[in-house]
């Protein structure tokens, strides 16, 4: 029977597992039990001696290893990790969860790419670990787990508020009925059973709910659970006098371990069709009517909203991660641009150039909007770029279309290429593919291909996709 | 009736002789003192922001003695409204704007009885989910003079953010094409939104007909040509009875498809987004006129009785010689 707390280490169970550790003395200690569930895993591939975790501490970095190397390494090798989906190690694990957690918490706090990092990768975690379950047991174990984590079986959806804001999940994922979430067969089929015709009622609760809607939950509320974890450390952690060196310790490994692929593979991709978007210098040959539109400047209204909401965003994505929608993983600018230089050096003076532009030029008599810009950007609302301020807001991801339509109408000027797409930065991939193909084959026919492996903009193709709360305030 | 602006005089004569403070929703008298109030003097927009009232006497002496061009007050709460500092919550708000409208059928320059004929029926829709699949109850209707505003009081939603509100936006207009593919054990099936008849699929549905319904050979849709719309228009009589499957396939799977989501895009636009996810917005006081168009800005008691040229239109019009 496999522990609840290998899936969710902050259930019930978890916490006992904790307790009865007791103190940090043992946490660098050998642990030859560890060693030995991992050489004796029969999917375990050991190259070296070196891959194999001795204590909590090697565990947890190992952990974090797995999820960097999976989402980076187009090399990646999963059966050198398969340790980490052995229910044996729980014990262990548990141990190691809580050990990052309150790292990060005491040393890169909420706010941190560390702990978005951490969050994201017990979530694959959960996933990997329930992947590998036999579908009845694993079954059990999404069941049981949410009971726990939702301790009421009548659930109204702004129990998942948090989840909604960080968009985390969709509301229109959900399955509601006068405001519960339903995802009990029995529920569902009292229900919604008098209605459905024509069709099992069963088979229907199979389809819409069924394993799959069950499992999304538990895993993005065990996601949630950890952010909010960490938090709590964090909290504790200033007022508190003194960290533990252990901690402080494996804060920084951890660090070196998160930054070493960024060095090395740059961002990848592993996902979908086709290679990785390059980043690289912008071309502005390959702007869209809009942002063509934008940089010249704007001459009346809309002014601020066309330079800190809609060009701050396309800009710093087109420079630094073209790739945002298709592989629909959220990150920071310094992520892609560790100490800032192409910010400084490419991007702002782009922004400020179409800002320049503008009549009256925009910061002449609005001033203020720098720190917006700054803000969009992800650096909290602050006069100059810090790496501290990091994360206090999100790194806006560019407006689609239809947004720009609704709110920036004057600026959108389609042309053929518009058709295809349904935001300016899949204009922009497209277009440099388009121009780079064109290059190479040194053929002028601009017909590309339409298996190019672009263009999904999954992540906000349609509506509202960033939170602009600035917009329009009269 | 033609809807022409309201000169000082008459604004006058309705604040002395028709407006009463009693007009006020509650809603609003119970938390006067943490909402923000603002004004418009001269018809330019509100520039008269940060006013505070103490008490509902005051707030019926500056109407009667100003006799606003027009009246608004925050949705927001806050610890201190005159500086809009200290927000507590703010109610969760939906404008639906006649004028607006994407799919209009009147083709109006302003504001007809069709078209708030149109936009009283979207709204009922939009109150329905609200109820019905969202579980809200504490829902007040407001006439604001060009359309009609969803105010939502449950204290489930009105401390959530901009971002949790935009979803609740998303899923009772219908902006997102519900996804059609499911999978069980391992095998693939198909499911279309309108064999759902309950949860969002419905919404969307719901959605969809009443835009298909209304559609104009004239009107633009995104990512839809001209033919599409015009056969959406033949074969729409099917959707009267719900036959969704027919209509479907005479119109061909593909194309369904893209019609579909233009609509979907579209129903963005069924109300002001902006109102919405703004945490701060001030919002025409109930009870005040709407000088732009000499109507009352009115709380609704019952939406389906409800006739603005009846129940919203101030004496002083009828008193018109011209
Ligand atoms: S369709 Fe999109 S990319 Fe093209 S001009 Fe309009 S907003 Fe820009
Ligand atoms: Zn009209």
């Amino acid at each position: 029977m496999v522990s609840i707390s290998f899936l969710n280490p902050l259930s019930p169970e978890g916490k006992d597992i904790v307790r009865e550790l007791g103190s940090f003395e043992a946490i660098s200690q050998d642990i030859p039990e560890l060693r030995n569930i991992v050489t004796h895993n029969p999917s375990q591939e050991i190259v070296d001696d070196d891959e194999i975790p001795s204590n909590y501490l090697e565990l947890a970095l190992k952990r974090m290893e797995w999820y960097i190397k999976k989402k980076n390494d187009r090399n990646f090798n999963a059966r050198r990790y398969s340790f980490l989906a052995d229910p044996a190690i729980t014990k262990y694990d548990v141990i190691s969860f809580y050990l990052l957690c309150q790292a990060i918490g005491v040393k890169f706090g909420p706010n941190s790419r560390e702990n978005r990092v951490m969050v994201e990768a017990q979530g694959d975690l959960v996933q990997e670990r329930l992947s590998k379950l036999h579908v009845d047991e694993a079954r059990m174990m999404v069941e049981q787990s949410l009971q726990l984590l939702l301790a009421d079986d009548r659930v109204h959806w702004t129990f998942f508020e948090e989840l909604l804001s960080s968009r985390k999940i969709q509301l229109t994922d959900l399955i509601l009925d006068q405001g519960e979430l339903i995802l009990d067969q029995e529920d569902f089929i009292q229900r919604f059973g008098p209605k459905i015709q024509h069709r099992n009622p069963l088979s229907m609760y199979q389809l819409l709910i069924g394993d799959e809607l069950k499992e999304v939950i538990m895993v993005k509320l065990i996601m949630q659970a950890t952010e909010d974890y960490i938090k709590q450390v964090n909290e504790k952690a200033r007022i508190m006098v003194e960290p533990n060196p252990i901690l402080l310790e494996l804060a920084d490994q951890l660090a070196e371990v998160l930054s070493e692929p960024m060095q090395r593979y740059g961002y990848g991709s592993n996902r979908g069709g086709g290679g990785p978007m390059k980043i690289g210098p912008l071309n502005p040959l390959a702007f869209p009517p809009c942002v063509k539109t934008a940089m010249e400047g704007i001459k009346s209204g809309g002014r601020n909203d066309a330079i800190v909401l809609f060009m701050t965003p396309f800009i710093s994505y087109a420079r630094l991660y073209p790739d945002v929608f298709r592989m629909n993983v959220t990150k920071r600018v310094s992520d892609q641009d560790p100490n800032l230089e192409i910010v400084e050096n490419e991007i702002l003076p782009l922004i400020y150039e179409a800002a320049e532009n503008c009549q009256p030029p925009l910061f002449d008599d609005q001033p203020q909007e720098k720190v917006n810009i700054n803000a969009k950007l992800g650096f909290g609302m602050h006069p100059s770029l810090k790496l501290e301020h990091e994360g206090e807001t999100t790194w806006y991801t560019p407006m689609s279309c239809e947004k720009i339509k609704l709110h920036l109408p004057h600026l959108c000027k389609p042309d053929d290429v518009c058709k295809k797409i349904g935001n300016p930065l899949s204009y922009y991939n497209r277009m440099m593919w388009v121009l780079e193909h064109q290059e190479n084959e040194n053929s002028d026919d601009g017909e590309e291909d339409s298996n190019s492996g672009m263009g999904a903009d999954s992540l906000s193709d349609v509506g509202m996709d960033s939170g602009d709360e600035n917009l329009g305030e009269e | 009736m033609d809807l022409k602006p309201a000169n000082p005089n008459e604004r006058r004569q309705y604040y002395r002789e028709e407006w009463s403070v009693k007009d006020v929703p509650d809603f609003i008298r119970k938390s006067l003192i943490q909402r923000e109030f603002g004004f418009d003097h001269m018809g330019r927009g509100p520039n008269d922001r940060y006013r505070v009232f103490q008490n509902i006497e005051y707030l019926r002496k500056f109407m009667r003695y100003r006799a606003p061009f027009a009246a608004y007050s925050s949705v927001a709460f806050y610890h201190k409204p005159r500086r809009r500092d200290g927000w507590i919550k703010a109610e969760l708000v939906f404008d639906v704007d006649a004028k607006d409208i994407p799919l209009r059928s009147c083709g109006c320059a302003n504001v007809c009885e069709i078209c708030l004929g149109q936009a009283k029926e979207i709204v009922q829709g939009l109150v329905d989910t609200l109820s019905g699949d969202l579980g809200l109850s504490d829902i007040h209707i407001v006439y604001s003079g060009r359309g009609y505003h969803i105010r939502v009081q449950d204290d489930l939603v009105t401390r959530t953010d901009s971002d949790v509100r935009s979803q609740v936006l998303k899923y009772i207009v219908g902006s997102e094409v519900p996804r059609s593919e499911y999978s069980h054990d391992g095998m693939k099936y198909n499911l279309e939104h309108f064999t759902i008849p309950f949860a969002y699929p419905k919404v969307f549905t719901d959605r969809v007909k009443q835009a298909i319904l209304s559609l104009d050979p004239s009107m633009e849709l995104d990512g839809v040509n001209m033919k599409l719309i015009k056969d959406a228009i033949k074969h729409r009589r099917l959707l009267e009875n719900d036959q969704w499957g027919i209509f479907r396939k005479n119109i061909g799977p593909q194309r369904y498809a893209k019609l579909v989501k233009g609509i979907a895009s579209l129903n963005l636009t069924l109300v002001d987004a902006k109102v919405s996810i703004d945490l701060k917005r001030i919002l025409r006081l109930p009870s005040s006129l709407h000088s732009g168009v000499s109507m009352k800005c009115t709380l609704i008691k019952n939406l389906e009785s409800f006739d603005p040229f009846e129940d919203a239109v101030p004496n002083f019009v009828f008193e018109r010689k011209d």
